[in-house]
C-alpha cells in the first residue's frame, strides 16, 4: 500500500517536472512567435491574433533604403568581423591544444573573458580608445569592437573540437613528413571543421544581433539594424518594426538550422554556450 | 600535432597583438581615463563624485537587485527544464526540439525579445486584453514599464544560459551513481536531493555567475521596458558619453561597476567552495 502511493507520488513528481518544463518552452518561444504573427497583421497597429494577412509591412521594410542599409551593414560587419574571428581564433586554439607553455591557461581565460565582461563597458572602452586615436564612430571602430567580441566563440568551438580529436593521425602525418602547415591543412581542418563551422555561425551571429558595443560606435549614417530598431522602438511601435524584427527571427532560425546540420544543435549549444571549466 | 615553440610564437602573435592593441589598450584608456582631472592630472574626484552621490548608489543598488532577482528566476525555472532535457526527454526529437528552442532566442537581437514582450505585456497587450475580455480587471494593468518587466524580460534573455550550462553538467553526471542510491533504497526525491544536485552544483553556480554579470550589464532591456521610471548603472554609463558628455565620470562607473561585479563574483565563488569543502 505504502509502495503504491510513493510510485504514484513518484509518477506526480515526473510529472510536474515535465509540465514545469514544458511550459518554460513555451515561455520561451512565446515572444518570438508573437513577433512573426503580428507581422503580417493588416491593420495599421500591432494586433495579436494578427487580423488577416498581408506583406505589406515587408515591403515597407524593403522599399525603405535606411533599413536595407542597416542590414548590409550589419551582414557585412558580422562577416567582416567572423573572418577576423577565424584568422585570430583557429591559430589560438590550436597552441592552446596542443602546446602546454608557461601562462597559456591565464592567457586562454584572457582571450575568453569578453564572453563574461559587460558589453556595455567594452562598447565604452573602444570607443574613449578609439577617440584618443581618431577613428572613433567609424566601420572600423565598429570592427574592431565586434571582432574582441566573438573571437572568444571561435576559440572555444575549435578548442572543443581539437580536444575532442585523435591526435594520432596528426602525428602520423608529421612522422612521414608532412610540414606542420600541412599536417594542418590536410589533417587537422578537415576533422576540426564542424567544430570551426559552429563557431564561425556562433561568431556570426553574436556581432549580428549586438547593440551595446555598437551604440557606443554609431552614427546616424552608421547604424547596424539592432541599434536601428533600438532608436526606431523609442519612437516607434508599429507592425514595420515586426517586419523588421520578424527578418531577423528568420536568419536565427537559418543559423540554428545550419549548425545543426553541422555538428548538431545539441553539442554545439552545450560547447558553445556552456562555461568550459578546464 | 606537435608545435614548436617558434611555430608556437608565430601562430600566437597575431591573437596577442589584437588582443593587446584592442581589448587590453581600450580597457587601460578607459581606468586611466576614470583617474583623469579634465586638464590632465591624476586625481580621485570622479571617484568621491560617483561614490558620494546617492543618486549612483541608488541606481547600482537597483542594479544588483535587479540581477539578483534574475538569477533566482532563471535558477528555479532553467534547472526543472534542464534536468527534464537530460534525464527524462528520451526521444533525440525532443531533446532536438528543446536545443533549437533554447538557442533560437539567443540568436536574436535582445530588442527584438523585449519587442515581442511589449506587445505581450503592454496597456494594449495581450494580458491585458485577456483579462480585460473575461472581465477579471476593468482597466489595463501596468505590468510593462516596471522592475517586475525588466526581471521577466532579463530573465526571458538569459534563461537558456543558464538551462545550457546545468546541461552540460548533469549530462556528465555519472548516471550509476544515482542508480546506486535508487538500489539502496533512496526514493527519486531523496536521490536527487542527496545524489545528482549536489553533483550538478558546479552547472548552477557557473549559470549564475554568467546570467548575474549579464544582467548587470544589460543596457537594451531596461532602457526598453523601463519607460524611463527604473535607472540602472549601464543606461546611467551610456548618458555619460551620449547626453551629459562626461566620459570621465562614464569611465568612473564602468569601473565602479566592473569592481562591484566582479567582488560579488568572487565572493559567492568563495562561499560556494566553502560549502563544497565542508560537504566534502
Amino acid at each position: 500500500m505504502r509502495n503504491m502511493q510513493q510510485r504514484i507520488a513518484d509518477r506526480l513528481g515526473r510529472l510536474l517536472i515535465a509540465g514545469i518544463s514544458w511550459v518554460v518552452v513555451a515561455y520561451l518561444a512565446l515572444p518570438l512567435i508573437v513577433v512573426v504573427a503580428i507581422s503580417f497583421t493588416t491593420t495599421e497597429y500591432l494586433r495579436f491574433p494578427p487580423q488577416g494577412a498581408t506583406f505589406r509591412w515587408y515591403w515597407r521594410f524593403i522599399s525603405d533604403p535606411t533599413f536595407v542599409e542597416a542590414f548590409v551593414l550589419s551582414g557585412g560587419l558580422a562577416a567582416a568581423a567572423t573572418a577576423a574571428a577565424l584568422l585570430l581564433g583557429i591559430p589560438a586554439a590550436l597552441v592552446f591544444a596542443r602546446k602546454r607553455f608557461p601562462g597559456s591557461a591565464a592567457l586562454s581565460a584572457a582571450f575568453l573573458s569578453p564572453l563574461v565582461l559587460p558589453t556595455i563597458v567594452l562598447g565604452a572602452a573602444i570607443l574613449q580608445y578609439a577617440s584618443a586615436l581618431g577613428f572613433a564612430r567609424s566601420f572600423w571602430a565598429l570592427f574592431a569592437g565586434h571582432v574582441v567580441l566573438v573571437t572568444p566563440y571561435v576559440i572555444r568551438t575549435t578548442l572543443a573540437s581539437l580536444s575532442g580529436m585523435e591526435t594520432t593521425t596528426e602525428e602520423a602525418a608529421q612522422d612521414l613528413g608532412a610540414t606542420p602547415a600541412e599536417t594542418f591543412f590536410l589533417v587537422t581542418l578537415p576533422q576540426i571543421k564542424p567544430g570551426v563551422i559552429a563557431g564561425a555561425l556562433f561568431a556570426f551571429i553574436n556581432s549580428w544581433i549586438n547593440v551595446e558595443v555598437s551604440i557606443f560606435n554609431s552614427t546616424a549614417q552608421l547604424e547596424t539594424i539592432p541599434v536601428k530598431l533600438f532608436n526606431y522602438i523609442q519612437f516607434n511601435i508599429d507592425p514595420t518594426l515586426a517586419a523588421v524584427s520578424a527578418a531577423t527571427i528568420y536568419i536565427a532560425i537559418i543559423a540554428v538550422v545550419a549548425i545543426d546540420l553541422s555538428v548538431g544543435i545539441e553539442k554545439a549549444a552545450i560547447n558553445t554556450t556552456a562555461d568550459t571549466r578546464n | 600535432m606537435r608545435i614548436t615553440s617558434t611555430n608556437a610564437a608565430f601562430l600566437m602573435l597575431g591573437p596577442v597583438a589584437f588582443f593587446v592593441l584592442f581589448f587590453l589598450a581600450p580597457f587601460s584608456v578607459l581606468v586611466g581615463e576614470s583617474f583623469m582631472r579634465p586638464d590632465g592630472g591624476w586625481t580621485l574626484a570622479n571617484y568621491t563624485a560617483v561614490l558620494g552621490d546617492a543618486y549612483y548608489w541608488g541606481a547600482l543598488l537597483n542594479t544588483l537587485l535587479i540581477a539578483f532577482w534574475v538569477s533566482v528566476v532563471c535558477f528555479l525555472l532553467g534547472y526543472p527544464l534542464a534536468y527534464y532535457t537530460i534525464f527524462h526527454a528520451r526521444s533525440v526529437w525532443v531533446r532536438r526540439l528543446i536545443y533549437v528552442l533554447l538557442v533560437t532566442p539567443l540568436f536574436t537581437s535582445n530588442i527584438v525579445r523585449a519587442f515581442g514582450w511589449i506587445v505581450i505585456l503592454g496597456r494594449r497587450g495581450i494580458v491585458n486584453e485577456s483579462l480585460l475580455s473575461i472581465g477579471l480587471i476593468e482597466t489595463p494593468l501596468d505590468i510593462l514599464y516596471s522592475k517586475l518587466s525588466i526581471i521577466t524580460g532579463l530573465a526571458y534573455i538569459l534563461l537558456p544560459v543558464m538551462v545550457l550550462s546545468v546541461c552540460s553538467v548533469l549530462q556528465g553526471v555519472d548516471r550509476s551513481l544515482i542508480e546506486a542510491a535508487r538500489d539502496l533504497g533512496a526514493r527519486p526525491s531523496r536521490a536527487f536531493l542527496a545524489v545528482t544536485f549536489p553533483l550538478s552544483l558546479p552547472g548552477v553556480v557557473a549559470g549564475s555567475i554568467i546570467v548575474f554579470a549579464l544582467s548587470v550589464s544589460a543596457y537594451v532591456i531596461p532602457s526598453i521596458l523601463s519607460g524611463g521610471r527604473e535607472m540602472v548603472t549601464p543606461i546611467l554609463i551610456f548618458q555619460q558619453y551620449t547626453a551629459t558628455f562626461r566620459p570621465d565620470i562614464g569611465a568612473t562607473l564602468s569601473v565602479v561597476l566592473l569592481a562591484v561585479t566582479l567582488l560579488l563574483i568572487g565572493a559567492y565563488l568563495l562561499i560556494f567552495e566553502r560549502r563544497v569543502r565542508m560537504a566534502g
